[in-house]
């Protein structure tokens, strides 16, 4: 089959490899019918994510028709129509038992990796690094898909795939994201970056009663996306003005109830905080650019909840933790509790309250896959959502 | 031989609550290395002390274990891999002490790991989160130190194997399966990556657990849980 492979850092070609095999009872393969490049993907074609291995086959948001199941898996069979969370879960850990999906022990076959990073490992994760497990991802035309009992959400409606693609991983993401940041009805909740993710927690702050939603990004496009399909009110930073002041003046003086950090490491900004991040990350004295925490810690009201969907990775320099204890602020961040949202949000989906579709820019195959990466980085071609159809042949003409 | 006293199990404090903590044995001295794990197991004790106690399947779980034969009630032969290496060695264990649902101590009796001990108790969690693992580990490194110190460069040192070995046994009894990404399909790997696959401790292979498709076909591997699930 063809697949996606990370080559190295800002190196991704697409390669002819074997097919996935069943290796466990509770294995499926799947056709891959529809697939995505995440945000998150950057994160390791800028080489920010350690432990990539030359050849791992990305993506982690893709769908498709179950090809074959392994002798345990009962509720899945040859032909059904699945979207596959990116988290990977055994449904019967003490983690899964309490719906921390994304914190389940039993499925990372690299546990010691992450246990000497972190302590302890969290779900193994499809094509993110071998501290995640080292799954082979989605961004291919065939995926094994562990656990498929546990995880795959069947879709029995007509609706098309790009429509419930997005459940795979950015809508769930955002939802969660939402979720975290304890809104109340008439909240005003602040969301730095207007990506895919952030769009997502935006409609999503909505859906949870949120009165005013505010956007920063600093690309026309993703802002023009958050003003005109999910109805915020944005921000363009790049003139290098205050987020924070801009923030309070929105919020009426008081602050944003809620703040979102749906950017995680590798932040922009215009201060001279941001530059500071910039140089020390190129010089690897610190792993992660936290430009945006800094923000939300500032910026958030009294008592206030900050949520963080964006990924970190390491460990993070000079972030005003003393404004956070002075403030009182609670904060919830962490990986996706996939499986929790599926079913929720597909009827969300099948009620018509949202049409994930709306932020896709770029349909290509699968061979446009290694330029599209360096367009989806450079944010070239008003680039907002890239899916991939990995068999359509684009070759050819 | 070493002058080492031997290692003996009744003399540790599990840990207890209400006490002050007592740090479980993890020394490296005189060739031996003492090493210890800890796992609370959804699973009830029961069933994890039969998938420990019937030694002829810890090849499905336990990491280096390719063949156990019983020999007699409380005597058993293993063939062992060496972690990093093609090489094989051989030793016969004897349990030392069996109470059945709570303990097990055994003892090697000879061969180039001699004078190793292991205990493993089955303790149930005073919260009902399932039952506590605690295992103890005495290891007597072939080629002492050194050894260790090479075993550890090939990401397994026997204080990490007596962690992967509680991790894959809670992750059978838990999940049904041992989590494996080895002979997935993958791009060329080239040097570097073949490197940093080594480094990581992926070349160690992973216990086929339940897995057909890496099972030797001599194992018992149907009703290796018991039914539980």
């Amino acid at each position: 089959m063809k697949a996606v492979c990370w080559m190295g850092t800002g190196k991704v070609e697409v390669h002819n490899v074997d097919d996935p095999k069943i290796l466990n009872p509770q294995d499926a393969i799947i056709k891959i019918t529809r697939t995505a490049i995440c945000g998150s993907d950057l994160h390791l074609y800028n080489g920010y994510i350690p432990s990539m291995e030359s050849g791992d086959i990305l993506g982690h948001e893709f769908m498709g028709i179950v090809e074959e199941v392994g002798s345990e898996v009962k509720k899945l069979k040859r032909g059904d129509r699945v979207v596959i969370p990116f988290t990977i879960a055994c449904g019967n850990c003490f983690f899964c038992k309490k719906s921390l999906w994304s914190c389940c022990d039993n499925t990372n076959p690299n546990a010691h990796i992450a246990e000497v990073a972190y302590g302890y490992t969290g779900s193994a994760l499809f094509g993110f690094s071998h501290i995640y497990g080292g799954y082979a991802g989605g961004q291919a035309q065939y995926a094994r898909v562990p656990f498929a009992d546990v995880g795959p959400i069947k879709i029995e409606n007509d609706l098309p795939d790009e429509k419930v693609l997005f459940l795979s991983d950015i809508f769930p993401t955002g939802y969660q994201a939402a979720v975290n940041a304890n809104i109340e009805p008439g909240d005003t909740v602040a969301v730095w970056g207007a990506g895919p993710v952030g769009l997502f927690t935006i409609a999503s702050a909505y859906m949870l009663g949120a009165g005013k939603v505010i956007a920063i990004d600093r690309f026309p496009e993703r802002l023009a996306l958050a003003r005109e399909y999910c109805g915020a009110t944005t921000i363009d930073y790049s003139d290098g003005k205050s987020v924070v002041e801009a923030l309070r003046d929105l919020s009426y003086g008081g602050g944003p109830d809620s703040c979102i950090d749906a950017v995680g490491m590798e932040a922009h900004g215009t201060d001279v905080a941001a530059t500071y991040d910039k140089v020390k990350q190129a010089l690897m004295m610190e792993t992660d650019r936290p430009t945006v925490l800094r923000q939300a810690i500032q910026a958030v009201r009294k008592g206030g909840s900050i949520s963080i969907p964006g990924v970190y990775g390491g460990t993070l320099d000079k972030v005003n933790f003393g404004a956070a204890f002075a403030k009182g602020v609670i904060m919830k961040m962490g990986q996706t509790h996939m499986h929790s949202y599926l079913q929720p949000l597909l009827e969300r989906v099948e009620q018509g309250q949202i049409d994930p579709s709306f932020l896709i820019s770029h349909r290509i195959g699968i061979e446009d896959v290694p330029d599209m990466y360096k367009v989806w980085r450079d944010k070239e071609d008003n680039v907002t959502k890239i899916v991939i159809d990995p068999w359509v042949d684009t070759t050819a003409a | 031989m070493s002058t080492t006293p031997a290692f003996d199990s009744s003399t540790v404090r599990f840990p207890i609550s209400g006490a002050n903590y007592i740090p479980l044995p993890d020394e490296k001295k005189d060739g031996h290395v003492r090493a210890h794990a800890v796992q609370t197991v959804n699973a009830d004790a029961m069933t994890l002390y039969n998938l420990w106690r019937n030694e002829t399947v810890l090849p499905i779980w336990m990491e280096g274990v390719v063949s156990v034969t019983r020999t007699g009630d409380t005597t058993s032969h293993w063939v062992m891999q060496a972690p990093g290496t093609d090489k094989q060695f051989e030793f016969d264990g004897e349990v030392t002490e069996d109470i059945p649902g709570k303990k097990i101590s055994s003892f090697v009796t000879n061969g180039p790991t001699e004078g190793t001990t292991n205990t493993v108790t089955f303790e149930p969690h005073p919260f009902g989160r399932g039952t506590i693992v605690t295992l103890l580990i005495d290891y007597v490194v072939p080629g002492g130190l050194l050894g260790n110190a090479a075993a550890a460069i090939a990401s397994r040192s026997p204080e990490q194997i007596a962690i992967e070995n509680v991790r894959h046994l809670k992750e059978l009894a838990e999940s049904g399966e041992i989590p494996r990404v080895t002979s997935q399909p993958a791009g060329p790997r080239g040097v570097i990556g073949k490197w940093k696959e080594f480094i990581l401790g992926e070349t160690n292979p992973t216990p086929p657990g339940t897995s057909e498709a890496e099972q030797p076909e001599d194992l018992p591997r149907k009703n290796t849980l018991g039914g539980t699930r």
